[in-house]
């Protein structure tokens, strides 16, 4: 076992783990914020998305103590308090969540893709969330929620 | 009848009440709930097809330390189960039937620990012949996969033979006689593989027992079968088990039935501690029964030279896997896809359910209905072709229309299946306009309508916010978000006014659950009454207040108003009120079962209860197919979709259904077969190798409902809809892809390699199908 300091959503946790755990895993447990999915633990479904000094990873195949003293986003750090962000509120109001379970990882690889590429096309948007499946909306909703939501932030940045 | 078109950027916003939960992370699916104490179950799977257990030790296992518990079949009851034939036990017993059978289960402190101890657990065995094809399973000389099938308890009207698990057959005049007459006769073979429902979240169980109660929380889409299960094997009454569900990460019909609840609730009490089951995405794929059906068809039609079907014949091959889970009912349902909704005036369809050493079948999404339909309208494509007609020319010939007879002598009321075609073929636009490799394809299907029984709760409290407490499940579908609407709407009051509490059987009434496309039939039916009776309740008390009869009431807005005096008025916070100090606003129903039709000059034998279809669900989809042809890839790039599903109460949630369902029916087209090895096992129990579509294979969809008020069906007119869109994609895909490539693929899922095949077959051939 070894202590290592995770930093979560601007929050330092100290965790004592054994250096082979994964970052999903410790983040669900030791940390306690379960908004992270684990729906493979393969790298084949993306629910378990989080950034990593702003970079998504599949945080269900990543080492927990690799990610020690850098700064990790998962979907419980995207709000602003109580206030959605954008992203968040334009799902919903796009009917892009329907069971949920791959909602956190989709939002945290949108949000990465509209911090590197603020007016993607929906190509673009397609390749940007092509590591994470939905299993029930049929995709297109989602698009739609980070087409809104491009617009919304290069309107009102 | 109205149409229905409501593009995405147009849909009303109905924020899903569940919504912010699932966007913040803060909602609590199973596999995020800890309890104090908890150990961590794993299972030892027998990991081979067909075996006789010769020795089974767990002592070592037992005695590692970490391990609280190990149990096996002599641990639990001694009790065969499941619906119609009770054919299996929780642990195995002396026989294995399949590679996920389930040897022993191990709690520990830590998952790890658990997985060691199931490994260590010893298990010998004697190897017998696996039963994997299902044509050869049906030979008198095979092996049988139940040896003592005769001896198991059965119920209903079910005929069984060997690994013949359940046979049914319906019959209408006489076929080979009408077929004798008939100017032209096509046979065709298809065959589908078995896939899977593959939710995104693999299943999860957290069982804890207080006293002789045990409360379990469970990632189910049907918390009432689940409960029912656990007291039949474990043999407690249904009142010391109670059932929670978190939120659902989807089911598909995965998470239907009772899988392993009883398993953890045994561990629990061995372990004296709360226990915990997260399944593995290979486990997800491996273990459940319920897994969606191979098959085989082969059918045969007579037609004239004008186009008009005479006469059908059709034998089918359903894969049941090695136990009985809910596929009874399979062959019938499975004929009447084969069948079609078409006027055929003679029938013959026999139907088979064969055991074999594979995974369980079970209800997955439409069970039968993709597969059967990707044969029928594949089919129904050649017919038209043998005739000269176009493939919309002859269905618009055939199908059935308002008051025209069924395939089994049913007469249907007001539908709108020909409304149905015509929309979506005049949205998919001009065949002319299509590219090089591309092509459109047709097909038409149609799903019935279960109804059961189900209650409802429903309170006003004082300050007048509402309460309905339902047995319903919300697995994703937004279905359970449409009870808030309907209770809202009959006491005239906004949805967001309405809290629901559907996840938890100590709490509310029975249901089915999200099971069959019921939520809304059924639950519905009983929220509207419930809350029906509150609103009487109210408009009573404000017929007091307005001096005013309480037939003259109207509730609206939130306020009680006398009709046509909106100005006399009281607000309903008031009344609730006034309620909370003296009679409570308190309202409970069961809704009616509405009657299913009655055959009408026509047989089934075998009969399952599906033999006539109350208030069936009709649609037509249109697939813009493109094919690379040095690949075989084929890419589908739009889907026009209209259906006929009756009132459309909620349509964002409708919408997201038929997107979800055609998404799904891509899949089954083109990428979605599990593989078995000649050791009966899967060989591609992963999701790198079974491909679900991704955001970059989506095509452009659009939904058109042809909406009519359906009598005797849900609430306000409506029919279920979360099935319905997942039965005619794959074989409109299937039409579009025999045009570009001049040749039937006759296996689902038309993959890559089978297209290309049927290419070059076509192009050795140098002509057309
Ligand atoms: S859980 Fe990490 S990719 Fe699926
Ligand atoms: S909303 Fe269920 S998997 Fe995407």
């Amino acid at each position: 076992m070894s202590l290592v300091n995770l930093r979560v959503n601007g929050v330092t946790y100290p965790v004592d783990i054994e250096m082979g755990r994964n970052l999903s895993g410790v983040l669900r447990s030791e940390v306690g914020l379960t908004g992270t999915k684990e729906g493979c633990d393969d790298c084949e479904c993306g629910a378990c998305m989080v950034l990593l000094d702003g970079q998504p990873i599949n945080s269900c195949s990543y080492l927990a103590a690799q990610a020690a003293d850098r700064e990790i986003t998962t979907v419980e750090g995207l709000a602003n308090g109580d206030e959605m962000h954008p992203l968040q509120r334009n799902i919903l109001a796009a009917g892009g969540v329907q069971c949920g379970f791959c909602t956190p990882g989709m939002l945290m690889s949108a949000d990465a893709l509209l911090d590197r590429n603020p007016d993607p096309s929906d190509e673009e948007i397609k390749i940007g969330l092509s590591g994470n499946l939905c299993r029930c909306t049929g995709y297109a909703r989602i698009i739609q929620a980070v087409r809104a939501t491009a617009v919304e932030l290069n309107v009102s940045p | 009848m109205t149409v229905t078109e409501v593009t995405a950027e147009e849909l009303p916003p109905f924020v899903r009440a569940d919504g912010p939960d699932k966007v913040t992370g803060s909602g609590r699916y199973t596999a995020d709930l800890t309890l104090t104490g908890m150990l961590h179950a794993a299972f030892r799977y027998a990991d081979v097809s067909h075996a006789r257990i010769t020795k089974l030790d767990v002592s070592a296992a037992r005695e590692m330390p970490g391990v609280l518990a190990v149990i096996t079949d002599a641990d639990v009851p001694d009790v065969h189960y499941t619906p119609v034939i009770a054919d299996r036990t929780l642990f195995a017993r002396d026989v294995v039937r399949f590679e996920g059978e389930i040897l022993a289960a191990v709690a520990a402190t830590t998952p790890e620990i658990a997985r060691a101890a199931a490994a260590a657990i010893v298990f010998e065995f004697e190897p017998l012949p696996v039963v994997s094809d299902l044509e050869a399973a049906m030979a008198d000389s095979a092996p049988l996969v139940h040896e003592n099938w005769d001896g198991y308890e059965i119920s209903g009207d079910t005929i069984r033979d060997r690994n013949v698990a359940t046979f049914s057959a319906l019959t209408k005049g006489d076929a080979a006689a009408a077929m004798a007459s008939a100017d032209v006769v096509v046979s065709s073979r298809y065959v589908a593989d078995a896939s899977h429902a593959a939710p995104i979240e693999p299943r999860a169980i957290v069982a804890q027992w207080e006293g002789n109660k045990v409360t379990i929380w469970t990632s189910t889409q049907v918390p009432y079968d689940a409960r029912d299960g656990v007291c039949e094997t474990l043999q407690l009454p249904s009142n010391q088990v109670r059932i929670i569900v978190p939120h659902l990460g989807g089911g598909f019909g995965g998470k239907c039935g009772f899988h392993f609840e009883a398993h953890i609730a045994a561990l629990a009490k061995a372990a004296k501690r709360p226990v915990k089951l997260v399944f593995s995405r290979y486990e997800e794929f491996m273990a459940p029964d319920r897994r969606r059906e191979g098959m085989i068809v082969d059918i045969t039609t007579g037609v004239t030279t004008d186009g008009t079907i005479v006469a059908r014949e059709a034998w089918l091959a359903i894969d049941n896997g090695a136990y009985m889970a809910d596929a009874a009912f399979f062959p019938q349902l499975a004929a009447m896809h084969v069948a079609g909704p078409y006027k055929i005036p003679a029938l013959q369809i026999d139907a088979n359910l064969v055991y074999t050493n594979h995974q369980p079948s079970g209800s997955v999404r439409a069970p039968t209905a993709p597969q059967g339909c990707w044969a029928v309208e594949s089919h129904t494509d050649e017919l038209a072709a043998a005739v000269g007609m176009t493939p919309v020319d002859f269905r618009r010939k055939n199908l059935v229309a308002t008051g025209d007879e069924g395939p089994v002598g049913q007469t249907y009321d007001e539908i709108g299946l020909l409304e149905c075609l015509e929309l979506a073929v005049t949205s998919a636009g001009d065949e002319s306009a299509l590219g090089e490799n591309e092509a459109l394809g047709v097909a038409v299907g149609w799903w019935p309508s279960f109804a059961v029984p189900a209650g409802a709760y429903a309170k006003m409290q004082g300050d007048g916010s509402v309460q309905v407490i339902t047995g319903a499940q919300e697995c994703g579908t937004g279905a359970v978000m449409t009870l808030r609407q309907i209770a809202a709407d009959e006491l005239g009051i906004e949805p967001t006014s309405v809290e629901l509490v559907y996840q938890d059987t100590a709490a509310a009434p029975q249901g089915p659950g999200a099971t069959g496309s019921q939520t809304l039939l059924n639950h519905g039916r009983a929220v509207e009454r419930a809350a029906r009776e509150i609103a009487q309740q109210l408009k009573e008390l404000a017929a007091d207040r307005l001096e005013a009869a309480p037939a003259d009431i109207v509730l609206s807005g939130g306020v009680a108003a006398v009709t046509g005096t909106p100005a006399v008025s009281i607000p309903l916070s008031e009344l609730a009120a006034e309620a909370a100090g003296g009679d409570l606003l308190l309202g409970s129903a069961s809704a009616p079962v509405p009657e299913y039709p009655t055959l009408q000059g026509s047989q089934c034998v075998g009969d399952q209860g599906v033999a006539s279809w109350l208030a069936p669900q009709f649609s037509c989809h249109v697939a813009k197919v493109r094919i690379d042809p040095d690949t075989g890839v084929a890419r589908v790039l739009e889907v026009h979709a209209a259906h006929d599903n009756g009132t459309i109460i909620n349509p964002i949630g409708a919408h997201g259904q038929v997107e979800g369902g055609i998404l799904m029916g891509i899949g089954q087209a083109l990428t979605e077969g599990t593989q078995y090895g000649e050791d009966g096992k899967q060989r591609n129990a992963a999701m790198l190798e079974y491909k679900l579509q991704t955001i970059a294979d989506a095509p452009a969809i659009t939904t058109q409902f042809v909406e009519i008020f359906t009598p005797d069906a849900g609430p306000r007119g409506s029919k279920g809809l979360a099935e319905a869109p997942n039965v005619a994609t794959a074989a409109a895909v299937s039409n579009a892809i025999a045009k570009v490539a001049g040749q039937r693929v006759r296996q689902l899922p038309m993959t890559a390699e089978r297209v290309w095949t049927a290419m070059q077959s076509s192009s050795d051939e140098g002509g057309a199908a």
